[in-house]
């Protein structure tokens, strides 16, 4: 009889097989020769040496062999996963429900993470496109008396830190704008101005043409132009042909030299970029020779190696010696110092915690899928124990079993996967304007193979975890089940599945506390008084022309004339001049220190310090700030001999005694020039709702006029009606002119709360999330435990328990679950609420409101979620109760 | 192996022809091989197993065990549908091969 397989797998079976064939050759081969007349004692040996190398052929046939049984191994572990594969959607397929149910909850569980992921790898973990990125190093100057984040440096400074024994090369940096005429209509270009060497310290490669040279930062040398990326692509149409072409700025041709590649709007969002020499301030004699001409940002390049802090050190080094050498340029500024912050955490370091936290947030509400998955996968396997265990019996291993149902999760964790990156990809719009918010690395947030990377390992982990503790916990009562073929150690798995219930409800507690915090936030920003009324006023920016409007008065008449023609027209009810308006910017610009004429203090660091303000009469009456005292600026206030300020509330509160402001003078510049204060108004939120209360100083544009204004125009039209005046306005008076930005005073306070408005948006939504799942967990936790409990339940009605008892007795029971959730997930929220402050402005992280208000959210939802199983248990009929047992 | 290198390939194509009427064991199928070419290809009678081990795992042949006519136990080899079609190719293939050579060498003189 031929028996069918007998593929020997073990190294002796290969031997055996192959020597009792050769044998058999051997044997058969003597035996003929035998029949042929050869003796037998010579047959066997000429049967041998017909045969050949006996050895050698073994060898090479046990290689063969050994190789099939491996491809045969191989590809019977293949048909094995694939079966399990079919195996298992087949399974998944009977049960929709509990299908659709874990692909949903893991998609939002995972697709929230690789949303959240996105985002810390296109700003956080990317490589920044420049080559020498991790050895730039930003340098800054800050006074901390003064508030200023960063002096700036002036042409002798950067010269003397161009020293620093730790860098190998410093490049200077100063952002302004110009008109660019030439190749369509005149724009008005931010413009980066750098010395020769920039890009080549930072490691840029032009796309097209050629970086700046050596020299062509040098006085004389022929102007020259090199583009952004984005001003090629979007104003002119990515013409290939541009270099060598010619614009005119500031009344000089410029060669286009070179077009940049993309590279994120660090530190500004520059159009184009010219050489030091081409910049008509900086290029001024003076400027070369005067130290206190502080108006370049600097960037250094660390030696290989060397630290950033290093570079900090050896240039505050420097910094002390010219405090000691020039006295005189350091006035006022004996406390700056210096800082040297690595590119890459300048870039990023405000974005960091935010991000930090929503991917904190996104993997708790992951956890809580997980949970959720589990026992919902507990749940499918009581239903299925009857399958598992006639599989078990007809002779499926412990470990067959388990790699089935690990098969069964993985595949859903997988689908699950999948469906997340689709949530994710409708996501990351507003992941990407988030991130706008906080660094200029926004452009690099996409769905790359780092995130399907991330994703693929999340859903790995993910399908493991509720694939194996549910199995594990199954298998240890296999054997038992098979025995009385019943549910058994229920106990057991009732309480696993409450802790997974209460863990649940701790982490969601935690996420609904966190976005109950933002959401308290975001509504005391909202609700924030501004000092203004931001509705139904129109702003521009309106930067003139320096070339064209040489001196104040000819910006004066610019200014009156365009006021007076918007007054003129229909539906304006006021129009203003100002330097700023409120939330016009998040920062102090403008901030001086000033002198009370009485109270004179010698120290610079010591005096009053004020944001000064440039505005033109109607100024307050455009923006609706209230006077508290005094009177308003008039079109007479324009003599610089009889100057005139009005400060704002805080800082009359500040400075001067109770209602004494008024008629008092100060000054700006040592007493050279002194203002009387005529008016205090109310405080205005000028750096927006996020920002503290500034104390301001408004002083007339008459008489402190500036070429970068800002107008104003109240309104009873809409935004586009006043915007197009605006344009029209500006076109008759200079049809040369650019307006920017034109925007409504309310989209700019807006848009001073946009990042918290979007943070909250996010952990609102995970909020919802998380909720659901671990309600739905709840209810789920209590139809089990009912199920348990029919009989039990038929018994005390048989016993004359009322309905309502019943119903109060398992509603307790999920109340009971979720009340122990709550209180641990109080303690976390409370250990973490210093993580969360940093996001916060007017409240504190462990806001009491917030915490009552998310617990009675929660009690009434596990409330509501209970019910149903708790109606059930009330239906119980004590009969069939008993029947069934 | 085979006897020259311009038979490689040749013993293979043999083995398939000697299994194509029906299972056989080793032995057999070397006896065939030697009959039938008259004992033209010299082909050393151990050689033919490791090409027969690498036929199996290539799956043109699969193995059976079973008794011999001598009452032994003995291992057979059965072509499979895949061997099969691998012996009318290289049948083909051959014939093919064959003929040009043929051809050539026969060419009278231009």
């Amino acid at each position: 009889m031929k028996k069918l397989f007998r593929l020997s797998v073990g190294e002796r079976g290969v031997r055996r097989d192959v020597s009792s064939e050769i044998d058999f050759h051997i044997e058969m081969r003597a035996r003929e020769l035998v029949d042929a007349g050869v003796p037998p004692d010579e047959a066997r040996a000429q049967a041998v040496a017909t045969f050949g190398d006996v050895g050698a052929v073994e060898a090479a046939c046990r290689d063969e062999r050994r190789k099939h049984v491996r491809e045969r191994a191989w590809r019977e572990e293949l048909d094995s996963v694939v079966h399990d594969i079919r195996f298992a959607v087949r399974t998944l397929g009977r049960s929709p429900g509990f299908t659709a149910t874990v692909l949903l909850t893991l998609a939002l569980g995972i697709g929230a993470n690789s949303a959240i992921f996105s985002m810390v790898n296109g700003v956080l973990l990317r490589r920044l496109p420049y080559a020498n990125a991790d050895r730039i190093v930003i340098v800054q100057h800050p006074v901390a008396s003064l508030g200023i984040e960063d002096a700036g440096f002036s042409a002798p400074e950067v010269a003397d830190f161009a020293q620093t024994r730790s860098i190998d090369a410093i490049a200077e940096y100063h952002s302004m704008s110009f008109d660019l005429l030439g190749h369509g209509d005149p724009r008005r270009v931010q413009t980066g101005v750098v010395s020769a060497d920039f890009f080549q310290v930072l490691g840029v490669k032009p796309l097209l043409g050629r970086a700046f040279t050596v020299g062509e930062d040098q006085d004389g040398a022929a102007p020259v132009l090199i583009l952004s990326y984005r001003f090629w692509v979007n104003e002119l149409g990515a013409d290939s042909s541009i270099v060598g072409k010619t614009f005119t700025m500031n009344d000089r041709q410029h060669v286009v030299v070179g077009v940049l590649p993309p590279l994120p709007s660090y530190p500004d969002q520059n159009d184009v970029f010219m050489p030091i020499s081409s910049c008509p301030f900086r290029a001024r004699p003076f400027m070369k020779t005067t130290r206190t001409a502080r108006m370049v940002s600097m960037v250094a390049r660390a030696r290989p190696g060397t630290p950033a802090a290093t570079v900090g050190r050896d240039m505050a080094a420097i910094e002390s010696r010219s405090h000691a050498a020039y006295p005189d340029a350091y006035k006022g500024l004996s406390d700056a110092a210096i800082t040297a912050t690595p590119l890459r955490s300048a870039m990023t370091e405000s974005a960091r915690p935010a991000f930090l936290l929503l991917l904190a947030v996104a993997g708790l509400v992951l956890l809580i899928a997980c949970a959720n998955v589990t026992h919902l996968t507990l749940a499918r396997h009581l239903r299925r124990q009857r399958e598992l265990a006639i599989r078990a019996a007809l002779g499926a291993g412990r470990g067959r079993l388990l790699r089935q149902l690990i098969t069964e999760s993985l595949l859903l964790s997988l689908g699950g996967a999948a469906l997340g990156l689709l949530v994710a990809r409708t996501g990351i719009g507003a992941m990407s304007s988030l991130a706008a918010r906080f660094t200029a690395r926004a452009s690099d947030i996409v769905l790359d193979w780092h995130v399907a990377l991330f994703t693929l390992g999340v859903a790995v982990v993910t399908g493991l975890v509720f694939g194996i503790i549910p199995a594990f916990v199954d298998s240890t009562d296999l054997v038992s089940r098979l025995r009385d073929g019943s549910a058994t150690s229920s106990g057991a798995k009732l309480r696993l599945r409450s802790a997974l219930v209460v863990g649940e409800v701790a982490l969601a507690f935690v996420v609904l506390v966190s976005a109950g915090l933002t959401l308290r936030n975001l509504a005391k920003l909202i609700n924030t008084n501004p000092g203004y009324d931001p509705q139904n006023v129109v702003t521009a920016h309106i930067d003139l022309n320096w070339t064209k409007y040489k001196n104040s008065p000819a910006v004066r008449q610019f200014a009156a004339e365009l006021m007076t023609g918007l007054e003129a027209s229909n539906g304006v009810r006021s129009v203003a001049i100002a330097s700023a308006f409120p939330a016009s910017s998040s920062s102090p610009q403008n901030r001086n220190p000033f002198e009370v004429r009485g109270q004179l203090v010698a120290d610079t660091l010591r005096r009053p310090k004020a944001e000064v303000t440039y505005i033109s009469p109607d100024y307050f009456r455009t923006i609706g700030a209230e006077l508290r005292g005094g009177r308003s600026f008039t079109e007479s206030d324009r003599d610089t001999a009889a100057a005139v300020a009005i400060i704002s509330e805080s800082a009359a509160k500040r400075y001067f005694a109770a209602g004494d402001a008024v008629g008092r003078q100060i000054t700006f510049d040592n007493g050279k020039h002194w203002l009387t204060v005529v008016g205090v108004v109310g405080d205005v939120r000028q750096f927006g709702p996020t920002a503290d209360v500034a104390e301001q100083v408004y002083v007339p544009f008459a008489i402190f006029t500036v070429r970068d204004v800002r107008l104003l125009a109240r309104t009873n039209g809409t935004p586009a009606f006043a915007a197009n005046l605006i344009r029209q306005t500006v076109r008759a008076i200079d049809p040369e002119q650019p307006v920017v930005d034109i925007q409504t005073l309310e989209q700019s306070r807006r848009d001073s709360m946009a990042s918290s408005r979007l943070t909250t948006m996010l952990l609102g939504l995970f909020a919802v999330v998380a909720l659901a799942i671990a309600a739905a967990g709840l209810g789920g936790v209590m139809a089990y435990s009912v199920g348990q409990r029919t009989q039990e339940f038929g018994i005390r009605m048989a016993l004359g328990a009322e309905r309502s008892s019943i119903l109060r007795l398992v509603l307790g029971q999920g109340i009971r679950l979720a009340i122990v959730g709550l209180l641990i997930g109080g303690l976390v929220s409370r250990a973490l609420a210093h993580a969360i402050e940093r996001q916060l402005y007017g409240i504190r992280g462990t806001d009491p409101l917030t915490y009552a208000g998310v617990a009675i959210l929660f009690v009434s939802v596990a409330a509501l979620a209970c019910l149903v199983p708790a109606r059930r248990a009330t239906a119980v009929d004590p009969v069939s109760a008993f029947k069934a047992s | 192996m085979a006897g020259s290198d311009l038979f490689v390939g040749t013993l293979d194509v043999l083995i398939l022809k000697a299994v194509s009427w029906g299972p056989n064991h080793g032995y057999a199928i070397g006896r065939w091989i030697r009959q039938t070419t008259n004992d033209g290809l010299q082909v050393q009678e151990g050689a033919l197993y490791p090409a027969l081990h690498r036929l199996e795992r290539k799956g043109l042949l699969e193995e059976s065990w079973g008794v011999s006519e001598t009452g032994r136990e003995a291992k057979y080899y059965k072509l499979t549908p895949a061997g099969r079609r691998q012996l009318r190719a290289e049948a083909a293939r051959w014939r093919q091969y064959a003929d040009s050579v043929t051809l050539a060498l026969d060419a009278a003189e231009k």
